[in-house]
Parts: structure tokens; sequence; C-alpha cells
């Protein structure tokens, strides 16, 4: 909570001579904001960063009071349309910049258009606002950069003398390899099903490197997933299920546990995004194990056409302000100190909590921990990303039963072609 | 009072407000669901009139036939496993001690006590077949320790056995409940009579408890079909849709897919299921019995 204020309280100073005209609000009448949220823990990750950002902007404008409402994803996403269905939405809310999610809700006109020119200083990574956009307009700003990577426990590849695989292929024997010394190779969240879905984008980005948006996209509208690559994505996810590179039961294992049997040391490696990079910095975690996280990127199928910086990243959550709401202007000004470079990006940052959308760079400090400097180089030198995966890229409807039926091909209970088939049957 | 009871102003004034809560928290919104259910209501914005296409689309979705199938399962698996053994166990219970008797009564009835959250995720850790409690257990035994209890094949028989150790304890208390209020004067004529505890249980015990096991199979059916909480913490219907139940499969097409419309026409036979099912109970529990 000290740390929590003590940041407020910096960060209300830094800003203040940049906001002059903003304090002059100080002495209009009170406005409550209300924020509803997917960040339910406001001491720890995300949430924290924004939280501090919201004391600090409270701090500045004390005739402003900030009411948040904070649910987990998909009890957050439940109630926003219960919201939206309703006549009172919230003032601020936390969006996904990804067709299944952003659609349905630019199109009911639930959104504000925000004005672009606004953040043309803000350092928004190139195509970051891409997938809050529609029509050639913005309706919300990303706040952060997701990378999938592979974490692994450095201490037991040096201990066991495992290398970093440089192909697939070496990815596969090396989890042969882990699995004989009585190891999980790879901590998989299958319970959760979308992270299966994000390996089978893995595999399509490691074998193409370009153009993997696209050709999803055009699958996905047209339900013709003949191109091979697709099919080749499909198998590989099931051949690595059964050569047991993910632990026993990883269709029912769910994030917690999937995290825990990696910084148990009961896996040698784990399979997640960039998100999770505080656990390098995460004191619950033993020191053997939090001080040796590292990690590195799914090494490429096809060398021919994949360069070993395509990168699996897209940049997902955000932020919009709605279009009914009750405070709209001290909403937009709230966004768009949230994400003054010097506010989200920085707090981020500094406290290995994820990677914003903004370049972040500028506040590197040379005490990050080993895993943000790899992240920074990793995506520093990256050639190409993929964007959103498949299930992000369709309905609401597409990605319930992508999720679903991408499990039952993992666990081998539908084929390859039964899983391909149920796709295109969405597309009406 | 009789003259209280004859006013019609009194009558109504006494009905009106349970009518009015009957019909707007009721009936509407069964009658809103109805509505929904002719329609593509995504949640969001416009929608459109559909006809029977919800209804149609649901005959052949093998998710929802396998859904009802498992709740049917469940509702099976009530009748014949838990409360054949909660009705055993509540007639020995009642010939228990007291501090046996109070104990074990508690001992029965603490999982209801405990959260349907907390109780999922000690199963599921109880579970998990890389530390799982029952697969250390096995290993004890000489077995290899790597069955995974929630995955394929094991996983419907798996969440069936918590649903149903969940459960016990309501349908023993009530069966305990039923039991206590018999007359013990029976009891002792029996005995008198040289009647065995078998004996007194089936010709004594059973008979006047028919009332009870009404009441209580009922219930059960009807919470079968509406199980959705453990299920959807435990397993979320998982691995694809194996573990499925009609409640959760409602909740996921209505909160997941935002499918309102198609939710919304499976929560309408859903209903008729559960009338249906509370009709058929009262024809094999006829009342003159």
């Amino acid at each position: 909570m000290k740390l929590r204020k003590a940041m407020a309280a910096g960060i209300a100073v830094a800003t203040a001579f940049s906001m002059m005209p903003m304090s002059a609000m100080a002495e209009e009448e009170p406005v409550t904001i209300k924020v509803f949220s997917n960040n339910p823990d406001r001491t720890a990750d995300q949430g924290l960063v924004e939280q501090t950002i919201f004391d600090a902007y409270m701090v500045e404008h004390p005739n402003v009071t900030i009411d948040v409402e904070a649910l987990d994803d998909e009890a957050y996403k439940t109630k926003f349309k219960a919201y939206a269905a309703g006549s009172e939405m919230p003032d601020l809310v936390s969006v996904w910049g990804q067709p299944g999610f952003i659609d349905e809700v630019i199109d009911a006109g639930i959104l504000a258009e925000l004005n672009q020119d606004d953040y043309a200083d803000y350092g928004f990574i190139s195509g970051s606002t891409d997938g809050f956009s529609a029509d050639g307009k913005l309706y919300g700003l990303p706040r952060n950069t997701d990378v999938i990577v592979m974490y692994y426990n450095a201490k037991m590849f040096e201990d066991n003398g495992w290398e970093i695989p440089a192909t697939y292929d070496d990815f596969l024997t090396l989890a042969d390899t882990i699995n004989e010394a009585g190891i999980i190779p790879v901590a998989m969240d299958g319970g959760d099903k979308w992270p299966l879905y994000i390996y089978l984008t893995d595999m399509i980005q490691k074998s193409e490197g370009e153009g993997v948006l696209q050709k999803t996209l055009d699958a996905i509208s047209s339900g013709d997933y003949s191109d091979p690559v697709f099919a080749d994505a499909a198998n590989k996810l099931r051949e690595a299920a059964e050569r047991n590179v993910f632990e026993i039961g990883f269709e029912t294992t769910d994030y917690g546990t999937a995290q825990n049997l990696f910084t148990n040391g009961q896996a040698a490696m784990y399979y997640m995004g960039s998100w999770d990079m505080s656990m390098a910095t995460n004191q619950d975690i033993p020191d053997e194990i939090r001080e040796n996280i590292r990690i590195f990127n799914m090494p490429v199928i096809n060398s021919d056409k994949a360069a070993s910086t395509a990168l699996t990243a897209w940049n997902g959550g955000g932020y919009s302000v709605t279009a009914n709401a009750a405070n709209k202007e001290a909403a937009i000004d709230l966004l768009n100190y949230m994400f003054l470079p010097e506010n989200w990006t920085r707090i981020a940052w500094e406290n290995g909590v994820c990677m914003s959308a903004q370049d972040f760079s500028q506040f590197a400090t040379g005490t990050e921990t080993e895993v943000q400097k790899q992240l920074m180089d990793m995506v520093s030198a990256s050639t190409n990303v993929s964007g959103s995966p498949l299930g992000d890229l369709g309905t609401s409807e597409y990605k319930t039963v992508c999720e679903d039926t991408v499990q039952q091909l993992a666990i081998g209970s539908i084929s390859t072609e039964d899983f391909y088939a149920g796709l295109s049957a969405l597309v009406k | 009072m009789q003259k209280a009871y004859s006013n019609k102003k009194i009558i109504f004034t006494l009905v009106f407000p349970g009518l009015l809560m009957f019909t707007f928290a009721v009936l509407a919104p069964i009658c809103l669901s109805v509505y929904y259910g002719f329609t593509d209501f995504s949640g969001l914005g416009k929608f459109n009139f559909i006809g029977f296409k919800n209804y149609q689309e649901m005959m052949k979705d093998k998710n929802f036939w396998m859904s009802l199938r498992n709740s049917v399962l469940l509702a099976a698996g009530f009748i014949v496993i838990q409360h054949p053994l909660a009705i055993i166990t509540a007639a020995l219970l009642d010939r228990m001690g007291r501090k046996a008797e109070g104990f074990f009564r508690c001992v029965y009835f603490l999982p209801n006590v405990i959260s349907v959250a907390v109780i999922a995720y000690l199963w599921k850790f109880i579970y998990n077949p890389n530390f799982g409690l029952l697969n250390n257990i096995a290993k004890l035994f000489g077995f290899s320790g790597k069955t995974n209890w929630l995955g394929t094949g094991t996983a419907i028989w798996s969440v069936l056995i918590v649903l149903i150790w969940h459960g016990f304890g309501w349908g023993m208390l009530i069966y305990y409940t039923g039991i206590k209020n018999i007359d013990p004067v029976l009891y002792e004529a029996a005995a008198i009579d040289g009647a065995d505890n078998k004996q007194t249980f089936l010709r004594i015990t059973l008979p006047l408890m028919k009332p009870v096991i009404e009441v209580n199979v009922t219930l059960a059916v009807i919470s079968a079909l509406k199980q959705m909480e453990t299920v959807y913490l435990l397993t979320a219907g998982g691995p694809g849709n194996e573990t499925q139940f009609m409640a959760n499969y409602l909740y996921k097409q209505a909160f997941s897919s935002f499918r309102y419309g198609y939710g919304n026409a499976i929560s309408v036979i859903f209903v008729l299921i559960c009338i249906l099912a509370t009709r058929l109970l009262s024809k094999v529990f006829p009342k003159e019995a």
C-alpha cells in the first residue's frame, strides 16, 4: 500500500506541470468517473498499475472520484453485456481489441470515438491501435503487447546439460529427454483452452513467418481451412500432446496449477505470454527458481519461410470510453492521462508487470529482470508478429467452439479434419 | 377470523403481493425467455425473429444432447446410488446412541456446509494426475499413479462421484428427519412381534417414508437438471463437452458464446423438462400411496 501511495504521489508531481490546464478542474464541481475493469487484484500486476494511476489522478484532480468495479475476465465479459443491455454503462471500460469482443461492441455503438490526434506523441507501437479501430475511427487504446514465449528454468537446464532448442524438432527431442529425467517438459494450461489455440497459431507463425493474420482472417470468413499450414499446425499440437510434451492431464490443468508446476520445479518449461514476466519478481516463488527464470521464442518449424525472430504476438487488452458515459469528457481525460508514457508504460515496465503497447525502451534502467531484458531484445529484434491467435479472430461463438474443439483435438478425441470442419460450419 | 377470511378485499390484499412477485420474478422472465428463444439476439444491439430455427438447431446439436444425457445420468445416480445410501444411513443413524448419532450426522452433513467453490477446488486437487491425493494413494498400492481422473473417458464418472457425495448430506438429513417423525410405538410393537432390523426397515420405515422419499427424489431430480456451479468450477464442462450439463451448457451459450436467443431456447426446453420430470415423479408416487 505504501509503495502504491509513493508511486501515485511521484507520478502526480511528475505530471502536474505538463497537465497544468487540467489542474484548473480542481476548482470545478465534483465528478465521479465509473471505471469497469478486468483487473480485480488492485495490489498486484496490472491492477496495481491501474490503481496507482487512478490514485495519482485523484490527487491531481481533487474534484474527481474514481469508482472502480473490477471482475475477472469471464465474469467481466458477462457483466459487460449486462451493462450494455441496460442504459447505464460505466464511463471507462476494459476492452479487448480483438474481433471476438470488440466488433459487436463497436457495431452496437457502445464505445465513444477517440481523437486520434490526441495520441500522436504517445509513442504507440505501429499497428497496435488497429484492433481498437473500425472504419478509420479509433475506439480504444491498447495497454500491453502480448508475446507468447517459453519460460524455462535455466538452472535445471544447466544442471542437466539441456540446450535451448534451435528447431522445432530439437524442441520435441528435448521434451523426450526431459521426460526421461522424470520431469514434466512443458507446463500447459489446457484447462482454460485458449493457450491451446495460441499454440496452434504459434505453429502456423513458425511455419509461415509472415501473413499469418490475413491468412487466418480469410479462412475464418470463408470457412476454407484447406491451406496445408492449418492441418500441419493442428497435427503438431496433437503430436506434442501425444508425445507428452505437456503434463498428464494438461486438458484439465488450470492457469494457476500450470504456473505452479513450473514455479515448484516440477516442470522445466512453461508455455505462456509475456504478461507472466512478473514471475521473475514474485517473492512467493522460491529464490532458486525465480532467479533462474528465462525465456526463449518457440523454435521455427520451416526455416525457409519463418525467421527465428518471427513472434507470436498481438495487442489484446485495452480501455475505451463509453458513448453514453455520464462523464464522457472526464473519462477521456482520465484515459489520456493513463496513457501518458510516463504513467502506464513506465509504471508497468519499472514494476516488471508487462510490456505496454507504447515505446517502453526509453524507460529501460538496466536493473530489469533477465526476463524483461530478454523480452526487450526479442521485441526489438522481431521481424514479424502474428497478430491475434485463431480463436480471438472470430465471433464469441467462434471462440467458444474453437476452445472446445481445440482441446478435443489436443487430446485426440476428434481428428484434424473434424476440428476444421467444426470451424467451417460456423460460417453463416 | 372467519369474517376476515370471507372478505374479498382482505383475501386480495393477502394474495396480491405474492401474485405480483410470482408474475414479475417467475412468469414474466419465462415469457421473455420464450420470446427471445425465437430470436437471434446476441445480448447486444438489434435482433431478428427467426421462428423455430433455434429449436431446430437444438435438435441437431450433439452437445445439447450430451448435456441432457449427463443431467439424466446424474439424476439416475442420485436415485439409484445417493438416495438408497442416504435412507440406509439415516436409518442406521436413528439406531445409534446419542453421541455417535450427533457426531455422524455432522460428519455426513459437513460437505453441504462447505462452499461449492471450495468443494470443487478440493476435488480438483484430489483428482490432479501430477500431485493429486488419489494418484498418490494408488502409488502406495503399486499402481502407476498416472490416471487422469478428469480426463476423457473418466471425467463424467469423477464428476458424478463428487456431485453424489456433495448432495448426500441433504438427502440423508431429510430422511433422518422423516424417520424421527415415525411413531416409536410402531417399532416397539414390531419388536414385540419378533421383527428383526431388516423387517422393521422394509415393513415400517420404508412404507411410512414414502411421502418423504417422493419429495426428496423430486428435489434430487430437479437439482440434477439444474446442476451447474460444481461442474463449472471443476471441469467447466470439459474435456471438450464431455462433462457438460444442461444448465452449464445454457450458461455457456448465453454468456460465453453470447447467443442469448439460443440460450433462451434451451432454457424453455429446460423448464419443460423440469415440469415433465415433476409430473412423471408424481405418477410414480401416486397420492393414495
